[in-house]
């Protein structure tokens, strides 16, 4: 008996110490993929990821989804694939969980929430090895990354939410209601104006990262969205004054790589490890693509004729039924940089600009259209009536900006979207919210119509 | 983790204390009761097939002191008594026997003849056996016989499907190997876990599927299927909490306790060989409109459009100049092929005086129906124990497989196999003039795919544990176990130049290594007394310590000289990544039971976790639960009734936690790094930090009773349940102002409430002729009963899913079609809101993909040496949601697109009367009700109800004939055993749904979508032939 008691406690003793001892240490884990948010911005080195995820949020949005919110709305290209979230856009009966819109709209925030985190962090990063200089940079960018935000978000929803502060928590977000549209743009304004005064002076390469001249081209693009023709004209004579841009010859200059050409004003860049498949939308699957997205047979006869599209034909290719769009077309690489902004808009940014306002400036308003005919060697524009080079102007931008984000934003900002698309009910001349927004946010109102 | 951390704890927690306290004094308690005893031993035998009899449980008449025999048959019971004794031997399925022992020196031989009383039935309980009479639980057992195993399935969770009340399990697909649903007791949850816990020989295994090539929202896999149905013996169900909450943590979802086949002490070596083969064919195929229907309405829908657009119709040109010499090409007979199964396989199991060992390989091989994809599993299993001493036992557990897949994405992507055929028009040819594949629109060629697709995973699966078992005193045991599984998967996908995929790449490859591994140690004490001969106690301790790792690599690389080149290493540009992640869990339980005099049970228990992926303020969970139960067949006044033959009642309630399928760090606060741009390292917020974020908890009650009649030969089984999970782990949904999508939160409630019956009968029990019948039936209500607001979800953010407060889990949000109007030929549907306008605000929930009850029926009748077995699954009540519909009935507004037979039935003329709206592809005013925007597209965008359609069905899952060849035979040829059969599953389904197959789930790889098909592989009408051979 003694024996068995002795092997009892032995027994005990050992399976006790694995039974009931333990520690919380063991249980404490953390990935290896992220950081915690309490240190996210603390150094110089954090401070620089930081802004580097938050253009990494723009190029989510632009590679993709918002250049074909600007396109397959309007009259320029059509549906083709089978992807029904596409079908809805190009039908502009697009419904709160469209998968793009949806997308897009919480793209955008998810890189404000980051230009948020930014702003507020980087004043009180103590690190010596942190130069005021750099400081400013990141924050000019910040502002600039947020002020693209809103007003991407503006020009497709309406007025919005202004979220100016990072989420840390849900309870910093009640109570905050849509602004009205020229609120949201007022804000715009203010994030480019500082953006401007913080950004560096342009270097002669920089064109995917902010400087100066980025802030200051959105600013004309949304004095003109504003109506705001004297402001528009000199931003854009701004950065048109700069040597830094040139309309590269030939067209196809900006589009085939290397890209960041001299026509960029700002281009989002893509790399092979960090790539943009947006080609795969627009080329046929005998060629590897989805083919969803395709030039629209009026679009397709515009460009190849010599006295519309001129040299600009170079941005499609194939023939009869399987014309496709070439403008992204890095199919082996999928390096296709986003042309956010192009000094040929500034052009016909400056040309609607002079024309419209008060004193309109015909002279100066047809040389800066025919600046860009004369790129896509097409002739000069023949008449210098003022309605008809508004049109010109109107007609210019939907051709040189086929297949970028311009035609259904531009249509809507000049109220010709029931005249050109037959898009009568102006209420979808507006997304509508995100439908787990309406669901989820009690300070949120649909757009009408929806 | 080093295994070296699960010794490095320190702290002591006073709960644990507590209980080690109270069980040390149990254990002087019991010590002190050791006095002048005899000792009988005995070995109990099965009186026709002599061999030995385990379970069984010795008891000295009139008292409640006794034991049960081991594997071998043996046991040793201590008496206090002066012999001659009585000895009382009973287990279900024998009559029970009373022997006289005079002498203890010789042992006592004892021959068990059969019987059946479900009471005494053992049961495997978690950790632990116990009769039935005993148990609170509700405890589905299922023995794999030879008639249950002998379907075609490859994971063993298929074939307890109809078998487990309250059980539901549906295959996804027909893809040999692919997932499975398997619910205890419907959905406890919405984002956190909703499978059950799998334990293989105590292993706790893990369930997610590693591979990671994009089937299209379907499951990839079922890694059930890398263990070899064959090898095992029994799979236990334990349903209610009461049953599950020694499992806490882990048993929320129910536990599937798995027992694989072990040797017999003293047995002479049996091997058993098994060869089978098999065809599958498609019972259905998918179907297209012919070449000249396509363009009848394609031109149909060109010239509709027209007179809604009030264009002049003399202008029109329709897209196929002259449809009825439009050619027809049949792709969708290429899909399919009549596939190939076949299983070998041999073992080996027996046993000397100290030690038992089973062997067994096996082989299988199953094509899919849909090429290419098939199925080939390599699987081999030793189990061993030894005695050591007469105290001391360790044994192993070795699962050993290597699971080779084809892969073929289908579902929802338009380069799938299935999608390349039936989306295509039929009028379009498959090759181009030139020979080579044609392609149209997105889609790729189908041949080209078959021919080329090259996408192979292999997984090597290891479940091993070792483990030792040492008895500190007659009563008292201690059992510690250490156990691996691990899941090592290699994936290469290569698409060359011929398939559109390579074409822009010029051909790519893909690797992809995935490791998950579950490491698990667990410490047990159990202890088992019988009290002054009516009170007996057990009592239950342990502890687990587990650890969960996942981590994968991934090269890629594009770009290849030629076709013929594979390796990445010699691609033009390559990219990689990796990841890693893992959780811990460290438990502590315990369980008392006690019973009073064979009759009454009540038992308790308790479990305590702690998860590393909760924050620090919550990270301790406690589980407790209570049953009762009563054996009223022991009472007097029941037996003089004269009725029963068994009868118990039973009740339980408790709670069990979960935390599976929630990330690894979801209560941190985190920045994610690899947000970059510009060859930078970039970092961006990616999760908000949660640190109150806790178990999530269900809360449980179950009532239930069996009882046997006329001798046993009818047994029923009844339970009731009512499970309320509380505190979801749910991610619910927040702002997108915010910058995130969700927040994962403690939020909302689910309900499920049901009713299970399973009825047993021998209805004929003689020499020659035996039948049996087992019915079982489960009805499950769930509810959501607590939600922050709506989620839809599913059909690729078409969100045709949707929770909803008030409303089931897996509810379809549609826009209601009521008509289409026989005048106008539009479709009409609900104005939900009235305000005459179909906005987005007309949606509505229309039905649910759950089904209302779900059952099977097993008939098995036995003459001479020829047996037949017929089984039947059925299901009632639920709802699929045909994508097919979706795409292939859209009206005209797919350009790239074909049809199917159902367009044709369209309206085309004032007065038809049919669900099918006009052809048009008008894209007017999209909120006029009756108007033809809405047909197709429009606000409803084709999300109608009419692509909604009842998927109950009843099906003859299998049918088996099976013969024993007589002795005779046997003897000459030196077998032991030689069984032929033939089986046939699905011959005949009984169903109103309209499309292949209405056992479909196409966006598995989320639970929130159920009930979807696309383009999916259908479940296969299989014929095999089977030759089991014992020596």
């Amino acid at each position: 008996m003694k024996k068995l008691y002795k092997n009892v406690m032995i027994i005990t003793v050992i399976s006790s110490s694995l039974l009931f001892t333990a520690c919380e240490d063991f249980l404490d884990l953390s990935p290896t993929n992220s950081i915690p948010s309490t240190v996210a911005i603390t150094n110089k080195e954090t401070a620089n990821a930081s802004i580097i995820g938050a253009y990494n949020s723009v190029q989510n949005y632009y590679s993709n989804y918002y250049i074909t919110l600007g396109t397959i709305t309007a009259d320029n290209v059509s549906y083709n694939g089978t992807l029904s979230q596409y079908l809805q856009l190009d039908q502009n009966s697009v419904s709160p969980d469209n998968a793009g819109t949806v997308y897009v709209y919480q793209t955008i925030y998810a890189g404000i929430n980051s230009a948020n985190a930014i702003i507020a962090a980087i004043g009180s990063v103590n690190d010596p090895l942190f130069s005021e200089a750099e400081k400013n940079k990141i924050l000019g960018e910040a502002y600039f990354i947020r002020a693209l935000g809103y007003f991407d978000l503006a020009r497709g929803w309406g007025g919005v939410q202004l979220q100016l502060n990072p989420t840390t928590d849900l309870g910093g977000l009640s109570g905050i209601k849509r602004s009205t549209l020229d609120q949201t743009y007022d804000q715009v304004l203010t994030d480019l104006t500082k953006a401007e005064e913080l950004l560096p002076e342009d270097d002669a390469t920089t064109r995917n990262r902010a400087q100066k001249n980025a802030a200051r081209a959105l600013k004309a693009r949304l004095y003109l969205y504003r109506e705001q023709w004297t402001e528009a004209e000199t931003y854009a004579s701004l950065v048109i004054n700069s040597p830094k841009y040139t309309l590269v010859k030939p067209f196809n200059t900006f589009f085939t790589s290397p890209f960041l050409s001299a026509e960029s004003v700002f281009e989002l860049t893509f790399t092979s490890n960090d790539k943009n498949s947006y080609w795969n939308l627009w080329y046929p699957s005998t060629v590897g693509g989805q083919y969803t997205l395709k030039p629209s047979d009026a679009l397709v006869a515009k460009l190849n004729d010599p006295n519309i599209g001129g040299t600009r034909n170079e941005i499609i290719q194939g023939s009869d039924n399987s014309v496709y769009g070439v403008l992204y077309n890095t199919v082996s690489t999928s390096t296709d940089p986003a042309y956010v902004i192009r000094i040929a808009e500034l052009y016909l940014i400056r040309a609607e600009a002079r024309i419209k306002k008060t004193t309109p400036d015909i002279s100066g308003a047809l040389s800066d259209l025919n600046k860009i005919r004369n790129r896509a060697d097409i002739p000069n524009f023949d008449s210098s009536a003022k309605d008809a080079i508004i049109q010109a102007i109107e007609d210019e931008n939907s051709i040189e900006f086929a297949f970028e984000p311009h035609r259904w934003f531009d249509l809507n900002r000049t109220k010709r979207t029931g005249s050109i698309l037959g898009l009568t009910k102006t209420d979808y001349w507006l997304f509508p919210l995100p439908a787990s927004d309406i669901l989820s946010d009690p300070d949120v109102e649909q757009n009408p119509g929806y | 983790m080093n295994i070296s951390d699960l010794f490095k704890c320190s702290h002591q927690f006073l709960y644990s204390k507590k209980l080690f306290y109270v069980f040390l004094g149990l254990l002087i308690f019991s010590t002190l009761e050791l006095h002048s005893q005899t000792t009988i031993k005995g070995l109990v035998v099965d009186a026709t097939t002599e061999e030995p009899v385990t379970g069984a449980s010795v008891i000295l008449k009139s008292t409640t002191n006794g034991t049960s025999t081991d594997v071998n048959g043996a046991f040793t019971l201590q008496v206090t008594k002066a012999l001659p004794v009585t000895l009382s031997i009973r287990l279900i399925g024998y009559k029970s026997q009373e022997i006289d022992v005079y002498d203890a020196q010789e042992p006592a031989i004892i021959y068990l003849s059969e019987d059946l009383n479900l009471l005494d039935e053992v049961v495997i309980t978690g950790y632990t056996s116990q009769q039935r009479r005993s148990v609170s639980g509700s405890i589905t057992s299922l023995n794999l016989s030879e008639g249950i195993r002998e379907t075609a399935v490859s994971g063993f969770d298929q074939l307890l499907q109809g078998k487990v009340p309250g059980v539901q399990i549906l295959s996804n697909t027909g893809v040999p190997g692919g997932g499975t649903v398997f619910r205890v007791r419907g959905s406890n949850s919405i984002n956190a876990g909703v499978d059950p816990l799998y334990i293989v020989d105590g292993i706790f295994i893990s369930n997610s599927n590693p591979i990671s090539t994009n089937m299209g929202g379907q499951t990839q896999s079922n890694p059930l299927s890398d263990i070899n149905p064959s090898d095992i013996e029994n799979i236990t169900v334990l349903k209610d909490a009461n049953a599950t909450a020694i499992y806490g943590s882990l048993g929320a979802n129910g536990v599937v306790i798995i027992t694989t086949k072990r040797g017999k002490q003293n047995t002479k070596a049996k091997i058993s060989l098994s060869l089978s083969h098999g065809w599958a064919s498609a019972i259905k195929k998918f179907q297209s409109t012919t070449g000249p229907e396509t363009a009848i309405l394609a031109n149909e829908a060109a010239y509709n459009t027209a007179i809604d657009r009030g264009q002049d119709l003399s202008t029109i040109t329709v897209p196929i100049a002259n449809p009825l010499s439009s050619p027809t090409y049949d792709r969708n007979s290429d899909l399919f092929r009549t596939a190939a199964l076949s299983t070998y396989e041999i073992s080996a199991q027996g046993g000397n005086s100290n030690s038992t060992y089973y062997v067994g390989l096996g082989y299988t091989k199953q094509e899919s129906i849909v090429k290419p994809s098939d199925f080939e599993r390599y699987s081999g299993r030793f189990n061993y124990d030894n005695n050591l001493t007469s105290k001391l036992k360790i044994g192993t557990s070795i699962n050993l497989s290597q699971v080779y897949r084809n892969v073929s994405s289908n579902d929802n992507n338009p380069k799938g196999v299935i999608n390349s055929a039936i989306f295509v028009r039929s009028y379009l040819p498959v090759y181009n003039e030139d020979g080579s594949f044609a392609r149209y629109g997105s889609f790729d060629n189908h041949l080209a795919l078959i021919d080329h697709l090259d996408n192979n995973a292999v997984t090597w699966r290891t479940i091993g544990n070792l483990f030792l078992e040492y008895n500190l005193l007659e009563e008292l045991k201690f059992r510690s176990s250490w156990s691996l599984d691990n899941i090592d998967l290699t994936e290469n996908n290569y698409e060359d130049t011929f398939i559109s995929a390579g074409v822009s790449t010029n051909g790519a490859a893909t690797s992809y290594k995935a490791k998950n591994s579950v490491y698990t140690a667990e410490q047990l004490l159990t202890y088992n007394k019988i009290l002054k001969e009516k009170h007996a106690l057990s009592v239950l301790l342990g502890n687990t310590i587990n650890a969960v790792q996942e981590e994968y690599t991934r090269a890629s690389g594009q770009g290849f000289a030629t076709n013929d080149l594979k390796d990445i290493s010699v691609a033009a540009t390559k990219a990689g990544s990796a990841s890693k992640a893992e959780s811990r869990l460290l438990s502590f339980f315990g369980k008392i039971s006690y019973t009073f005099n064979n009759r009454y049970t009540i038992d308790g228990n308790l479990r305590a976790d702690a998860s590393s992926k909760f924050g620090k303020n919550k990270r301790w969970g406690y589980f407790p639960s209570v049953g009762l139960t009563w054996d009223a067949s022991q009472e007097r006044f029941i037996q003089n009734i004269n009725v029963f033959d068994a009868l118990k009642f039973r009740g339980s309630f408790g709670y069990s936690g979960n935390q599976n399928g929630i990330g690894s760090y979801a209560a941190l606060g985190l920045w994610s790094a690899g947000s970059n741009y510009l060859e930078t390292a970039g970092t961006a917020p990616s999760q908000l930090a949660n640190p109150d974020l806790t178990w999530e908890t269900t809360r449980q009650f179950d009532l239930g009773f069996d009882f046997a009649i006329l001798k046993n030969a009818i047994s029923f089984s009844f339970d009731y349940y009512n499970k309320y999970t509380y505190d979801l782990l749910l991610n619910v949904p927040v702002p997108y102002r915010s910058g995130f999508t969700s927040f994962l939160q403690n939020y909302g409630a689910v309900r499920n409430s049901g009713v299970e019956l399973g009825i047993q009968s021998a209805n004929i029990n003689k020499k020659d002729l035996k039948w049996t019948t087992e019915f079982n039936i489960s009805w499950n209500k769930n509810k959501i009963e607590k939600l922050a607001s709506d989620i839809t979800l599913g059909a690729s953010g078409r969100n045709a899913s949707i929770l909803r407060e008030g409303y089931s889990i897996n509810s379809f949000y549609l826009y209601k079609q009521l008509y289409v109007d026989p005048k106008t030929g539009n479709a009409v549907y609900e104005d939900v809101n009235k305000d005459e306008f179909i906005t987005s605000a007309d949606r509505q929930i229309v039905g649910n993909a759950l089904p209302n009850y779900t059952g099977g029926l097993t008939n098995e009748i036995t003459y001479k040496d020829f047996s037949l077995n017929l089984f039947v699954y059925f299901q009632q009540g639920n709802k699929i949601l045909s994508m097919h519909d979706f795409f292939l009935v859209h009206g005209g507004t797919q350009n790239n697109i074909g049809f199917i037979p159902r367009q044709l039935e369209r309206w085309q003329k004032a007065g038809d009367v049919t669900d099918i709206p006009r052809m048009t592809t008008y894209s007017g005013d999209p909120t006029i009700n009756n108007g033809s925007a809405n047909n197709y597209g429009g606000n409803v965008a084709n999300m109608s109800s009419r692509y909604l359609s009842d998927g109950s069905f009843i099906r003859l899952k299998n049918l088996a004939i099976s013969y024993n060849f007589p002795k005779s035979v046997i003897k000459s040829l030196q077998l032991s055993r030689l069984r032929a059969t033939a089986s046939v599953t699905n011959l005949f389904t009984l169903t109103k749904y309209k499309g292949l197959d209405p056992e479909v789930n196409a966006q598995s790889s989320s639970q929130n979508t159920y009930g979807y098909d696309w383009a999916t592989v259908p479940q296969p009408r299989t014929i095999q032939f089977t030759l089991n051979a014992a020596f």
